[in-house]
């Protein structure tokens, strides 16, 4: 009976293409971004924001700029982890080897040369499609991989390869304490997924949408084909590079190339799957999912008084994470956005089903 | 600004001057020769039929036309240019729109988005006002918006906005390509048997849409059909094809009475 | 780049020596390719956990060896593979049937995690040396054409014969046997062979029982190589280059690729790697099909395909 849109009539074109139209919708989701800044700032535990509220916002991020090219282009990438990296890298040179660059400006310049870098490897799907430019973006991954681990340089020549991000001083205002550094994330994801909400519900995302489903037909109807993938891979990985940039800078601290390896693909592929391919919300919700089942997976045994060893609980999280996926694909194969959205469809004729 | 569709009474129908002409085209797929020497003009205004039997070419033709296959032999003048071949995105450009033979819609996108497709390119806003959504990308958003508006209105699509066109039945996503095509505002519309699987009131229907365009906008059509009557009361001059060689042309009743025309149809040992 | 000429000229054996190794190894990565072709043609699903199939078999035929002979672990591990690809077929392929490819795809992510945790936990995860009774010693062959002959090691010639013995039997299978003609019908068009009469599910079980033995047999070979041990679950990266190179469903090609990968991945670690700071193997292959690809978008033996609409 809550939600209803009776009674709640569009009289603009403005209002109907509004990114909430329903609005419950719009009021749930000021209700979560109060939450998110309010009501977790005064409540949560170090802990909370080190080991899932920071990492959570991250790689939502890094999986809204692969869900960009993968759920809305179509454009199948194996890759998001170098990308990471390349943004990650990009921000750690610019600030050694910059003094008094702002570090926002660090960033966004990340982020345009993992841009660049994403636009190189995206050339390929010109000509090949579908699984084969999958198996192309793994190129990507281990070509980067070695360049950050054989090229001293990009490591500016430490013994171990293992480099530190500078402290988080921005305009002079240093972002030290966990709480701080949350913010400091939060605010930049929900920009960002604003941004990607905005270019997916207009004319790029049309775009990009029309050469996911029909590409022969969107290049006839005047979408040049190549402009719109390298534009999706450009944006994703300008996603991605920021995403690898914060995850070095703000959640690890210090890394070696192995943070950003083919299972940081993987995962956040995992996390565009099962929240929802061409879903923002997906995301998040994605992301959420599968960074949150590995801890409880820790968690849970310990809880439960039956002590294993690390090694049976590595090889126990394995099985039960893969039989998850699967699980998940067959419950339903469009992810938890699909989930939701269906759960809307019935909450909106609730109670009277017919 | 964006001119309209405004319903006025119909204005006198005039057949200009060649828009656009096919001369001695030949194509063919490692040594499967699919179009030989194939020459006919398009004029202004009117509506041209293709027809022949399956397998005859006429789709090819149609790809040719586009841009999509490239011809190894002959030129096609448009608009007074005579080229050799162009990308498909490029003929696009210059106005020439259609529509496909096995429905090539935007499965996963609604109605709406799928007709708005088709206005990608007459928006301009660049990428940094569509990531803000602001100002003139919001304007532009909803001018366009008003013009595919109007096109569902033209269509009586309008209950059907927001479903997705994969859950849609055959004869609607048939009306929604027409909306696509129709949305980039065609000089030249090209339509790859329009009325294929449909029952009678749906074909009635569509002929009624393909005139209307025909008429009040002054669209020129190039259409492929197979059911003989429709062609014969709707089109001004019918090409025919065979075996990828054209055997006549002609109004409908010059081309009916061909007797290569009915050789070819009922069959006739060669 | 001139030097390296001028060392192959110099020394035409060692050079004979590099290619022979990059065919051998080659060999091997046709061998995993080989189990993704099968599934890719069969199924049309891209099959990520072929790598973690050919970790799981060789993990099984180890330890099951350690309580029976040769041949009784190597049924017992063909056994485990057919009962492998029951279960997959039957908990995975069944339930997900027509859905998108990348959801399959997804899907068989999620069994190459689950069989690699399960294969640990059950047949525990050290480094185990897997004896086939060949000798392991180089020997020198070519003695009399080049100076000082060329090094080849036995074991590897042992993997050669076997893969080239496993793919004629593949061959005679598709080419001769009434199923291989109901497989390559599902390869050409599912549909159309389903409304003529041929079992879907069944074909399937076939191809994934299939395709688990030929992972058998690369794990043996790899891990008599190697040692049985995670990282073979990595020598699926291996492939996928080859499988670009080849195409995703040609058995030809596979092994054709997998050779041209082998080759040029040993000659440019050996002449060029050093070079530019070493550990090149990881991604040289990707590379080089992709050069390839920029030239035959088809890969070496795909058709040209003609775009219709």
């Amino acid at each position: 009976m809550i939600y209803r849109e009776t009674g709640q009539f569009k009289i603009s074109y403005a209002a109907d293409q509004a990114i909430f139209p329903i609005r419950q919708d719009l009021i749930g989701m000021l209700l979560i971004l109060a939450v998110a800044f309010i009501g977790i700032p005064l409540l949560a535990t170090d802990y909370f924001y080190l080991a899932i509220l920071i990492p959570f916002l991250i790689l939502s991020l890094a999986a809204i700029g692969l869900n960009l090219l993968t759920g809305y282009c179509g454009q199948l990438s194996l890759g998001t982890g170098a990308f990471m990296s390349v943004g990650a890298y990009a921000a750690y040179n610019l600030a050694i080897r910059v003094p008094d660059l702002n570090l926002l400006v660090i960033f966004l310049m990340a982020g345009g040369i993992a841009a660049l870098v994403g636009v190189v490897f995206g050339l390929p799907s010109l000509r090949i499609k579908g699984f084969y430019l999958a198996v192309a973006t793994l190129a990507a991954q281990f070509f980067i991989d070695w360049v950050f681990l054989r090229i001293k340089w990009f490591t500016n020549y430490t013994p171990s390869g293992s480099v530190s991000a500078p402290a988080l001083d921005i305009f002079g205002y240093v972002f030290a304490t966990p709480r701080q550094h949350y913010l400091f994330v939060l605010v930049i994801v929900v920009i960002m997924a604003l941004v990607a909400k905005n270019l997916v519900r207009g004319r790029i995302g049309r775009a990009w949408m029309a050469v996911r489903d029909m590409d022969i037909a969107a290049e006839i109807i005047g979408i040049p084909l190549l402009r719109t993938k390298l534009l999706a891979f450009a944006v994703s990985s300008f996603y991605a590079g920021i995403a690898g940039a914060l995850w070095a800078f703000v959640y690890l601290g210090s890394w070696e190339p192995y943070a950003f390896g083919i299972d940081r693909s993987f995962q956040i592929l995992f996390m565009i799957i099962i929240g929802g391919l061409g879903s923002i919300l997906g995301c998040f919700l994605g992301a959420f999912f599968i960074s949150i089942v590995p801890i409880l997976l820790n968690q849970v045994p310990a809880a439960l008084g039956v002590p294993i060893s690390t090694a049976t609980a590595s090889h126990l999280e394995y099985m039960i994470f893969g039989a998850l996926i699967i699980f998940f694909l067959i419950v339903e194969p469009h992810g938890f956005a699909r989930l939701w959205q269906i759960g809307k469809e019935k909450l909106r004729l609730w109670p009277f089903p017919h | 600004m964006i001119t309209m569709y405004v319903p006025t009474s119909a204005p006198e129908r005039t057949i200009g001057d060649v828009l656009l002409k096919v001369d001695d085209i030949s194509l063919s797929f490692g040594g499967v020769k699919a179009l030989s020497n194939v020459s006919f003009d398009i004029r202004q205004g009117e509506i041209r039929a293709i027809i022949g039997p399956n397998g005859a070419g006429k789709s090819s033709m149609l790809n040719c036309i586009n841009g999509f296959y490239h011809p190894q032999q002959g030129t096609i003048t448009y608009k007074g240019v005579v080229r050799r071949q162009m990308r498909p995105h490029e003929a696009a450009a210059q106005g020439i729109a259609r529509t496909f033979q096995n429905i090539a819609l935007f499965k996963g996108m609604s109605t709406l988005d799928n007709i708005m497709t088709g206005r990608l390119l007459k928006m301009k806003q660049n990428f940094f006002l569509q990531a803000l959504h602001w100002g003139p990308a919001q304007k532009e958003e909803i001018e366009h918006r008003e013009f595919v508006e109007r096109i569902i209105d033209f269509l009586e699509i309008q209950s059907i906005r927001k479903v997705p066109v994969g859950r849609l039945p055959y004869g609607l996503q048939k009306r929604v390509e027409l909306g696509r095509a129709l949305a980039a505002e065609p000089t030249l519309l090209l339509l790859d048997e329009p009325m294929a699987g449909m029952n009678v009131e749906e074909k009635e229907d569509m002929c009624r849409f393909i005139l209307d365009v025909n008429e009040e906008f002054g669209t020129t059509i190039a259409l492929i059909e197979h059911d003989m009557g429709v062609v014969m009361d709707i089109s001004d001059r019918v090409v025919v094809l065979d075996y990828g060689r054209k055997i006549a042309d002609g109004t409908p009743d010059e081309v009916r009475n061909d007797q290569r025309v009915i050789d070819a149809y009922l069959g006739v040992q060669h | 780049m001139l030097s390296v000429f001028a060392q192959i000229y110099e020394q035409p054996g060692f050079f004979v020596e590099v290619v022979l190794g990059g065919l051998m190894a080659g060999v091997l990565y046709a061998l995993v390719a080989l189990g993704f072709v099968l599934i890719f043609k069969a199924s049309g699903v891209f099959n990520f956990a072929q790598g973690a199939m050919v970790l799981f078999a060789a993990l099984s035929l180890v330890r099951l060896m350690e309580v029976m002979p040769f041949w009784a672990a190597f049924l017992a591990s063909c056994a485990i593979m057919v009962a492998l690809a029951f279960a997959i077929e039957r908990l995975v392929l069944r339930p997900l049937v027509n859905q998108e490819g990348i959801v399959l795809f997804m899907a068989t992510l999620g069994i190459a995690f689950f069989l690699d945790g399960f294969g640990q936990t059950i047949w525990g995860s050290e480094v185990y040396t897997l004896e086939l009774g060949v000798p392991k010693d180089p020997v020198f062959i070519l003695e009399s054409v080049f100076e000082g002959g060329v090094l080849v090691n036995q074991l590897d010639i042992f993997a050669a014969v076997v893969a080239g013995a496993l793919v004629v039997v593949l061959a005679l299978f598709f080419q001769k046997t009434k199923i291989g003609l109901a497989l390559r019908a599902v390869a050409d068009d599912h549909q159309a062979a389903q409304s003529i009469g041929v079992p879907l599910n069944y074909i399937w079980l076939i191809v994934w029982s299939v395709a688990g033995i030929v992972a058998l047999v690369a794990g043996m070979v790899w891990g008599a190589k190697l040692g049985v041990q995670f990282s073979l679950a990595l020598v699926a990266l291996k492939a996928l280059p080859v499988l670009i190179l080849g195409g995703f469903t040609s058995v030809p090609g596979a092994i054709v690729g997998g050779l041209i990968i082998g080759v040029g991945e040993k000659i440019a670690e050996v002449y060029f790697g050093s070079q530019i700071g070493g550990g090149i193997e990881n991604w040289f292959a990707y590379v080089l099909a992709l050069v390839f690809l920029l030239f035959r978008p088809q890969g070496l033996f795909g058709e040209k395909i003609i775009e219709r609409v």
